[in-house]
């Protein structure tokens, strides 16, 4: 039973730190970022290239200070990678006409891009990364638990936490609110569209960086890693309410432990079913999504 | 202000205007509908399709000549000091009242003493204080302008637009919109007041500036008459 | 259409002709159009009998689609037939998929995975039941309408991005089916093989087969542009296209009475079992399908193709697909390097035009109009005795002399106002006054009726009020402020005192 909360929320943390950097940036940039799994591989490489550097040049190859620097690279990685997608699709187009469309377009082809070139230098081969939590396991009772997963909740619910709060608590976090509410208005008190809609990239960047790394304890890094993550991601975003944390955060726990439960009971091949059947029953009953109040705000 | 004159797209709304607004003084900038009272703000703050001529704020360029990205450089102008409340209400529906006024205090000392300044705002609109904590998009209209208005007043700048208080709003409300703008010390910050209604300004500000098809008109002067300010058109 | 500037026409392409049947037309059978819009005149100057071409679209078309057809048969190459003939198939697919987001404005991306559901039906029928081909072709398009049926139940309650999203989850979610499938050869990685084929695999060798294979898939192109002509051009087209750039614009449709969700729904089940017709028609080609179909990779490289043709025009999704699948089958050599050019393509048209290929001569000519109208704007000078938004449109200078001369007397009558005048008028509002207050009293008169402050009686010799007239005939006045005058000398004092602030705001 223990087992499958576990992997339920692991599952559940994967897919909320990606579905939140999707849902900010939709909602504070109005830009629908389908370049997210190309800032989700190129965090993963970073912290790759990092972790091999460490083993081949000082030949550690496990232990806190290298778990915590590939944490952080991953992130600040994603982070620069989210820049990249900013400085190629957002600043340029934003005020345009037609953003919402070309904004999308525009992030595939770096996506197209992405992959090849990543291709090009690391080959179709996956990449694995350090076991940041180590491979032993919790025991609780007669249940284990494996570090990883407790490693992978717990971080994924400090960062989320933080990210909220922040958005709740603090200057940048008022003004990105603000933005998201009326755009217009926010540059007419200050708020510069350009530098908090760059800040919010590189916000969803890093998550998607820390997603990437914890994912990569399970999957290993490839060209193509992005693209489930991605397609998982958004698909949760819908459910949740483009733009809503909560209700983003609900959908994510809602779909990890549909899958977590379906592939114990049932086989593997039956999850994509099963969190299709729940999206479009949560869309057919909430269009807006679970927590869908921003769009008609922005009206 | 020198030679200013400013549009949109094919349209040419400003015709060179001339005038200075010097620190503490409080002026009423008058005009008919579609005479460009709007466009004067907008201008000063950089939201015009296009510009040409010199503004010179605080001895610092912020206008000149420009032909694309509209409001670009909005927010650098508004954080050198000039606080602007627009027409209609530009306010951030899901956010509280707080949080509204919050968002105005974008400097780093201004939000460093946001509290007090809610205090000071408080003191001048009353109605909001039972409000703080509700959500800014289920205010009444008279509500959302004072918001509206009141985050504008939350910075500490050295020039505050505000571009018609009394748009839609009922005679009453309006009046007691504009008294309290007017009672407000400033300090050595000036005050640029847009108003369709003359009377409504008259008596009130240090100076009352007309405006006419994008052209100024110097110190109109003060309405005659005791007559009541008109309702809206 | 565009202004042009004197002296500069268009070229319009015209032969002198000798014949006395100058107005016949040549009409396709059945129909009303002519296939290329030629008419017959008397040029003007000569007096000569000549035919001019009016739209050179269709000549453009014709040529086009005559070298796709020659190019590969005069070539007779393996890797020439093997190009153009993925070229064909993408251009239909992409030719459907324009009718999709451009006509009906449905942002759907599930249209490969359509032509997957078409193949991998038609395939699966043909290896278990034994159909033959011209089976296979109903079937998969049987199915395509199907699966454009089920993917269009959430269309009419998601709108737009949310849509968008629902349909790249379908087709990822079938991928996904299909690996786990055992029957859709889930084994063998999605391949599923072995369906009746059109030309014969033995055949397929020979360089005449060949020729038969690539003539039956630009026929599936032609058919598809035919569909593109028919449902775009005609009136469904012409409904949607009410409804089609804004939110605002669907309501005024559904205000006029276009059921656009109707249509578009149309539409989209149309142009769905035309992909899955397509779909069905690579599986009798290939002898069955792949995987690739329902790649995500395949699906942005035919968005990149649309992209960079132009979204919402059929010669854009043509002309996009020929660039990128010569790209890509082409430079095999290049390798990974290739695809990353279509993506810096793709990202190239979307940031610098605003519709591809075929968008780029409106673009141009907007940017010049919009570059004349600003250095004008800049110069003007005059009308600042008008609105402001007025000032350039008005072309009638008697109107000009009009506004000046009114705002020379406005200005002459506002020196005149003072203290004294207006305590004149208090004292006697009616009667004999001084020559000044006289000529003001006179300007008021002759101002137009709308707008214009009269006394209304509420009770006759107790209490008047300021209202302003709305002009209109049926239209009331409206009252102007809640102050009440006790006798009518109060209340037209109250009247002029308006008018004269009025007069001091105007310039």
């Amino acid at each position: 039973m223990i087992e499958l909360i576990a992997s339920g929320l692991v599952l559940a943390s994967m897919y909320g730190l990606v579905a939140v950097g999707i849902s900010l940036t939709w909602s504070s940039v109005g830009m629908l970022n389908l370049a997210q799994g190309f800032v989700f591989t190129f965090g993963g490489y970073v912290a790759f290239l990092f972790a091999q550097y460490m083993a081949k040049n000082f030949s550690i190859r496990d232990g806190v200070l290298l778990s915590l620097g590939v944490v952080l690279l991953g992130m600040i990685g994603s982070a620069i990678a989210g820049l990249i997608v900013g400085g190629l699709a957002f600043l340029p187009l934003h005020d345009r006409v037609n953003f919402p469309v070309r904004g999308l377009i525009a992030t595939l082809a770096i996506s197209i891009m992405g992959t090849q070139i990543f291709m090009l230098i690391f080959g179709p081969q996956s990449k694995p990364l350090p076991q940041i939590f180590g491979i032993k396991r919790l025991k609780i009772g007669e249940f284990s638990i494996a570090y990883g997963q407790v490693g992978t909740i717990v971080v994924a619910t400090v960062v989320l936490l933080i990210v909220t709060l922040w958005m709740r608590r603090s200057r940048r976090g008022l003004q990105m609110r603000a933005m998201m509410m009326n755009p217009l208005g926010a540059n007419m008190v200050g708020v510069s569209v350009r530098t908090t809609g760059m800040i919010a990239l590189a916000i969803s960047g890093a998550l998607a960086g820390l997603a990437s790394v914890l994912l990569g304890q399970i999957f290993f890094v490839s060209p193509t890693s992005g693209v489930q993550p991605l397609i998982v991601g958004l698909i949760i975003s819908l459910a949740g309410g483009l733009g809503s944390m909560p209700g983003t955060v609900l959908a994510a726990v809602l779909l990890g432990f549909a899958e977590a439960v379906t592939a114990r009971y049932t086989e593997q091949s039956f999850v994509p079913f099963v969190q299709f059947a729940l999206v479009i029953a949560i869309l057919t009953f909430k269009p807006r999504g679970l927590g869908g109040v921003l769009e008609d705000v922005r009206e | 202000m020198r030679e200013v004159s400013s549009g949109y797209g094919t349209m040419r709304v400003i015709h060179g205007l001339n005038f200075t607004i010097d620190p503490g003084e409080r002026i009423g900038l008058v005009g008919l509908n579609g005479h460009g009272k709007t466009t004067l703000i907008s201008t000063i703050v950089g939201m015009t399709g296009w510009q040409d001529g010199s503004i010179e704020f605080m001895g610092q360029q912020i206008g000149g000549r420009r032909s694309h990205g509209v409001g670009r450089n909005t927010p650098k102008i508004v954080r050198s000091g000039i606080a602007i409340a627009p027409q209609g209400d530009a306010i951030f529906p899901g956010l509280t009242v707080e949080e509204n006024l919050a968002s105005g205090a974008y400097t780093e000392g201004a939000w460093k003493t946001r509290k007090q300044r809610r205090d000071a705002i408080l003191e001048v609109f009353p109605p909001l204080r039972t409000r703080l904590k509700q959500s800014a998009g289920t205010l009444s209209g008279g509500e959302r302008r004072m918001v509206s208005v009141g985050r504008a007043l939350m910075a500490d700048a050295k020039l505050y637009l505000v571009d018609e208080p009394s748009l839609g709003l009922a005679p009453k409300i309006s009046i007691g919109l504009v008294d309290a703008l007017c009672k407000i010390d400033l300090g050595d910050g000036a005050m640029l007041i847009a108003e369709q209604n003359l009377p409504l300004l008259s008596g009130r500000c240090d100076r009352i500036l007309g405006m006419h098809a994008g052209e100024l008109k110097e110190d109109v002067g003060e309405a005659f008459g005791d007559i009541p300010p008109a309702a809206e058109m | 259409m565009s202004k042009y500037e004197v002296g500069r026409r268009r070229l319009i392409p015209r032969w002198p002709v000798r014949t006395s049947s100058l107005f016949h037309r040549v009409r396709v059978p059945g129909t009303k159009r002519s296939l290329l819009r030629f008419e017959g005149r008397y040029n003007p100057k000569t007096l000569q009998r000549e035919l001019i071409l009016r739209d050179k679209k269709p000549l453009f078309w014709m040529v086009g689609l005559f070298a796709l057809a020659a190019i590969p048969i005069a070539v007779g190459q393996q890797l020439v037939f093997s190009i153009f003939g993925s070229i064909c198939f993408f251009a239909a697919i992409n030719v459907l998929w324009t009718l999709i987001i451009g006509t009906a404005g449905l942002q759907s991306y599930a249209s490969l995975a359509t032509v997957g559901v078409g193949a991998y039906a038609a395939t699966y029928l043909s290896i278990t039941y034994g159909i033959p081909w011209p089976i296979m072709l109903i079937a998969g398009t049987l199915f395509g309408a199907l699966m454009g049926f089920i993917i269009s139940v959430p269309a009419r309650r998601l709108d737009g991005l949310y849509y968008a999203l629902l349909t790249i989850g379908i087709s990822e979610f079938l991928r996904s089916y299909i690996t786990q499938s055992e029957s859709l050869g889930g084994q063998f990685n999605g391949a599923l093989f072995g369906a009746d084929r059109i030309v014969s695999e033995e055949a397929m060798q020979t360089s005449s087969g060949q020729t038969i294979s690539y003539l039956v898939s630009f026929f599936v192109l032609l058919i598809s542009l035919a569909i593109f002509r028919l449902v775009s051009g005609g009136r469904i087209g012409i409904l949607l296209r009410t409804a089609q750039s804004s939110k605002e614009d669907e309501s005024f449709a559904a205000a006029i009475g276009i059921d656009f969700q109707r249509a578009r729904l149309f539409v989209f089940l149309i142009s769905s079992a035309a992909l899955g017709f397509v779909g069905a028609f690579y599986a009798t080609n290939q002898g069955g399908a792949s995987l690739s179909l329902f790649s995500l990779d395949q699906m942005l490289l035919l968005l990149a193709m649309i992209v960079i043709g132009g979204l919402g025009k059929a010669e854009g999704a043509v002309v996009g697909t020929v660039i990128v699948v010569f790209l890509n089958q082409w430079f095999t050599s290049w390798g990974p390097w290739r695809i990353v050019l279509v993506g810096f393509l793709m990202l190239a048209s979307v940031l610098y035009t605003r519709n591809g290929l075929f968008g780029l001569r409106q673009q141009l000519i907007e940017i010049r109009e919009r570059r004349k109208a600003l250095s004008r704007a800049t110069r003007t000078t005059r009308y600042g005795a008008f609105l402001p938004e007025q000032g350039p449109e008005i072309s009638d200078k008697g109107v000009i002399a009009e506004r000046e001369f009114e705002r020379a007397i406005r200005d002459q009558l506002r020196d005149w106002i003072t203290p004294e005048i207006i305590e004149e008028h208090r004292l006697s509002p009616l009667g004999q006054h001084s020559d000044h207050l006289e000529r003001i009293l006179n300007y008021f008169r002759k101002q137009p009726i709308s707008n214009k402050y009269v006394v209304y009686c509420e009770s006759a010799f107790q209490a008047y009020r300021v209202v302003a007239l709305s002009g209109i005939p049926g239209v009331p006045p409206r009252l102007v402020d809640d102050k009440t005058y006790s006798n009518l000398d109060e209340a037209y004092h109250a009247v002029f005192l308006r008018r004269i602030n009025d007069l001091k705001s105007q310039h």
